[in-house]
């Protein structure tokens, strides 16, 4: 209790944006929820590159349409490279990307399947409880990309997921063993379920086993016999 | 590779050719000018200034001038000199024991008084050599001496008014004759053990034991059809102001000279006076009297002699030139060089640097080709075939090269416009033709799905034109999918090829709505090697790959779609389970893979899959030592 607490009180939360009203508006909905977290803020690429690297936030919050250095005209390319930046260099980092573009995020699909921390995406239309609970979920290093999945027919997976998927299912074992068959680590095996559940839509719900949500799902969609 | 290599060597031909016509055409403009002697009096102006520049040589020990001056003139009291004096002199000087005396005054007529004095030192001194004139206008010699002790003393002058050649031999009316030069050499040669001979090499030269004296003719050097009769020699002047040792009448009678200084030499008799004007105008030494660009005549006289005997003795270099055949050689090397400059060099500055040293080294070459070997080359020409050849044909080739680079983009844009055809509104087209043949439409249903159909080909014909109008050509690092989407080609790669499967399976193909799960691997992979156009390509292929999926793999449920890197090797593979047929005849798409593949040194799969499907794969190689 008194670690879980600890922690509450360590959490340090970067919002980037490149207006200051919506940056005082999104850091007042988050305040409410974590009421002892330290907040950064950034309204540049450039800031946030710095602000990142300097204070080790465990939490970004990030707009895409940003400027690259004050003055300069705000893009959502800027921001898609700065999120591909902040993924490459620091893997782990839990991240939520509000903003009125999530779509463009196609351009970097690979980049966030295979990034490791949380990373939810959250429409800027979204009410603020929404919003809260994506945080949450990349909190808890989960994925949410649903919104930017495309429209075509199918699911669309990555081999190692299924073979997670399969090694679960049709064989039975732990993660553990999952991980020793796989030749990765057991942090691996848990970044592919969560993958694995993103593209499934298997999401945190009130009183709902994840793991067995999965597996009804994997066998919906025949991606298990 | 061979092949490639005999390609490269053909492309650079006909890229020489470029420069090489117009190149070709300036040397013979150069080598007709010189030709039909316009260049001439540019060449002389070269040859005298690199004459004139050399380091001054020591006072030739071999020849003494006596030049009776104004002073002496004066002191006399008149003018012809009296035969009296001219006597005394003589006999004076005789008394040093020179090897030979050499008279340059003209003595035709007698000059009284003393006259009989003159003749009785004639008849006494037998190493005596006095002057007649012979061509065109003749003066006699002084006539009680014998022919043998008779030269003449005639220059031929350039058309310029410069000597340059001496006249070392000629047939006369009363046979063949030497110059007095000639004459002076010869006796004080013949005394060394040397004496003059026909020559071996060139017979009609002259020859003093080996030693030929290289004879003119009326090409050599710049000389453009010189009258070259007679024999004649290019003048080596001696260099520096003080090239002999010049004593006046006044000097010899007052006893102002040491006896050693005459004693077995050549002693040359003249008039050093300006007044009696017998003086020739040259370019190729410095002189100060009588005037700047003068010199007497006893002087020319005296380094004709020293020329010779010199050379003989001293190994001192006598002028020369090359046959006119390796003149030319010369000429249009220099020639080739310039045209090899200007399609070398890339950049004017470097190839104006590269002229502005070669020209140097070409001076340079000819300079001291000149002063070591008496060799005079054809520098003027030279110059100009090279700074021409290199500087104009740069111009030539960027222009070319401009010119070049137009056609090429032209052409890529051509290929790029119709790829994006293809893969766009051509797909629709086929589906629509599709839709129509097969026939289980009702009319009623048909024209609506045609009608949309044709509607959606306009849109997407449209966008093409839009995406050309707005994109800047020639540097391009775009990629057009329809629907006005453009791709970044720099971005990494990976992430470019997710948004084409991304796009792609978005298009209304028939066989897409039957997939269930595609499994999607994109690793990062190392793009440096890879050019736009490459990317483009790759692009292509995994579009082009999925329409196909899209078009003809009936029943497909499961896609792979995976570029990784492994063993070395990359690797595009698209695999479905569909009821695909492969079509027998090569499509435009195909070809266009094949071409990609050849491109990155790689391989292109296509083949069906057991029991059903169809595999897709182009795999290159890692570059390893990024050459390309």
């Amino acid at each position: 209790m008194k670690q879980a607490l600890t922690r509450q009180a360590l959490l340090k939360i970067l919002v980037i944006d490149d207006h200051e009203s919506v940056l005082g508006g999104t850091i007042e909905v988050l305040r409410k929820k974590y009421v002892d977290a330290q907040f950064l803020t950034a309204v540049t690429a450039q800031e946030a590159l710095d602000q990142v690297a300097k204070m080790q936030p465990d939490l970004v919050v990030m707009d895409l349409s940003l400027p690259e250095s004050p003055g300069k005209m705000a893009r959502p390319d800027t921001g898609v490279k700065l999120l591909r930046n902040l993924m490459k260099n620091h893997i782990n980092l839990n991240i939520v990307v509000q903003s009125a573009h999530v779509r463009t995020l196609v351009r970097i699909r690979p980049d966030i399947d295979i990034h490791k921390g949380g990373f939810t995406v959250a429409d800027k239309s979204l009410s603020s409880q929404e919003m809260l609970t994506r945080v949450d979920w990349a909190l808890q290093g989960l994925t949410h990309t649903k919104d930017i999945k495309g429209v075509h027919a199918g699911l669309e997976v990555k081999p190692e997921w299924l073979r997670v998927l399969t090694l679960a299912f049709e064989e039975g074992l732990t993660d553990k063993a999952i991980a020793e068959r796989m030749c990765v680590g057991e942090r691996m095996v848990r970044h592919y379920w969560s993958k694995l559940q993103d593209a499934l839509d298997v999401y945190p719900e009130e009183g709902k086993n994840m793991r067995i949500q999965t597996e009804m799902r994997a066998r919906e969609e025949g991606l298990i016999d | 590779m061979q092949a490639e290599l005999w390609k490269i060597i053909k492309e650079e031909i006909a890229i020489w050719r470029v420069g090489a016509l117009p190149g070709i055409a300036v040397i013979a403009l150069v080598i007709i000018t010189r030709l039909s002697g316009y260049m001439q009096s540019l060449e002389w102006l070269a040859f005298d200034n690199f004459l004139r520049i050399r380091p001054a040589e020591a006072i030739d020990e071999h020849v003494v001038i006596i030049g009776i001056n104004e002073e002496d003139i004066r002191r006399v009291g008149t003018y012809p000199i009296p035969d009296r004096e001219i006597a005394a002199l003589l006999r004076k000087l005789n008394s040093l024991a020179p090897t030979v005396i050499g008279l340059d005054i003209i003595r035709d007529l007698p000059v009284e008084p003393g006259h009989p004095e003159l003749v009785s030192a004639f008849q006494d001194i037998k190493n005596l050599v006095a002057i007649e004139k012979v061509l065109p206008e003749k003066i006699a010699p002084p006539p009680t001496l014998p022919p043998e002790q008779v030269c003449f003393s005639d220059q031929i002058i350039d058309a310029d008014g410069k000597l340059r050649r001496s006249l070392l031999a000629t047939p006369t009316e009363q046979g063949y004759k030497f110059s007095l030069s000639v004459c002076l050499a010869k006796t004080y040669l013949a005394k060394q053990g040397y004496t003059l001979e026909n020559g071996i090499r060139d017979p009609q030269a002259l020859r003093f034991g080996n030693l030929e004296l290289p004879r003119f003719f009326p090409n050599s050097g710049g000389y453009v059809r010189t009258d070259a009769g007679g024999v004649q020699m290019l003048l080596n002047f001696r260099s520096g102001q003080k090239r002999f040792r010049i004593l006046s009448l006044n000097d010899i009678k007052n006893g102002k000279y040491q006896a050693q200084w005459i004693r077995d030499r050549i002693v040359i008799i003249g008039v050093t006076a300006p007044s009696v004007k017998d003086f020739i105008t040259t370019s190729a030494v410095t002189s100060i009297k009588p005037a700047q660009g003068r010199v007497y005549g006893a002087e020319v006289q005296a380094d004709a002699s020293s020329a010779i005997v010199s050379a003989v003795l001293d190994s001192r270099s006598l002028l020369n030139s090359w046959a006119e055949c390796w003149e030319y050689v010369w000429i249009i090397s220099w020639g080739v060089l310039g045209i090899a400059f200007a399609r070398l060099t890339k950049s004017p500055w470097r190839n104006l640097v590269a002229v502005v040293i070669a020209s140097t080294i070409l001076i340079a070459v000819s300079y001291l080709l000149l002063l070591y070997w008496g060799l005079w080359v054809p520098l003027v020409p030279a110059i100009l075939v090279l700074n021409l050849n290199g500087i104009a044909m740069t111009a030539l080739y960027q222009y070319d090269q401009a010119l070049r680079s137009r056609i090429e983009a032209r052409q890529a844009l051509i290929e790029r416009t119709f790829e994006t055809i293809h893969n766009g509104p051509l797909q629709t087209l086929a589906k629509a033709l599709k839709t129509i043949r097969e026939q289980d439409l009702s009319s009623e249903e048909l024209l609506p799905e045609l009608e949309k159909e044709l509607e959606k080909l306009n849109y997407e014909l449209r966008g093409i034109y839009e995406f050309l109008q707005r994109e800047p050509l020639t540097q391009d690092r775009s990629l057009y999918l329809g629907n006005g989407l453009l791709l970044n080609l720099q971005d990494p790669i990976h992430t470019v090829l997710y948004q084409v499967y991304d796009h792609t399976l978005q298009r209304e193909f028939a066989c897409f709505s039957t997939l269930r799960v595609k499994i999607v691997t994109f690793d990062p992979i190392d793009d440096h090697h890879l050019s736009i156009e490459q990317k483009r390509g790759l692009c292509r292929f995994l579009e082009e790959a999925l329409c196909n999926v899209g078009k003809h793999a009936t029943g497909v449920t499961r896609l792979e779609i995976s570029c990784t890197q492994n063993e070395g090797w990359y690797t595009l593979k698209i695999i479905d389970d569909g009821l695909g047929s492969i079509a027998a005849k090569e499509g435009r798409g195909t070809q266009q893979f094949r071409n990609l593949a050849r491109q990155l040194r790689g391989k292109f799969t296509r083949s069906p899959l057991s029991p059903r499907g169809t595999l897709c794969e182009l795999s290159w190689p890692v570059a390893k030592f990024g050459f390309w």
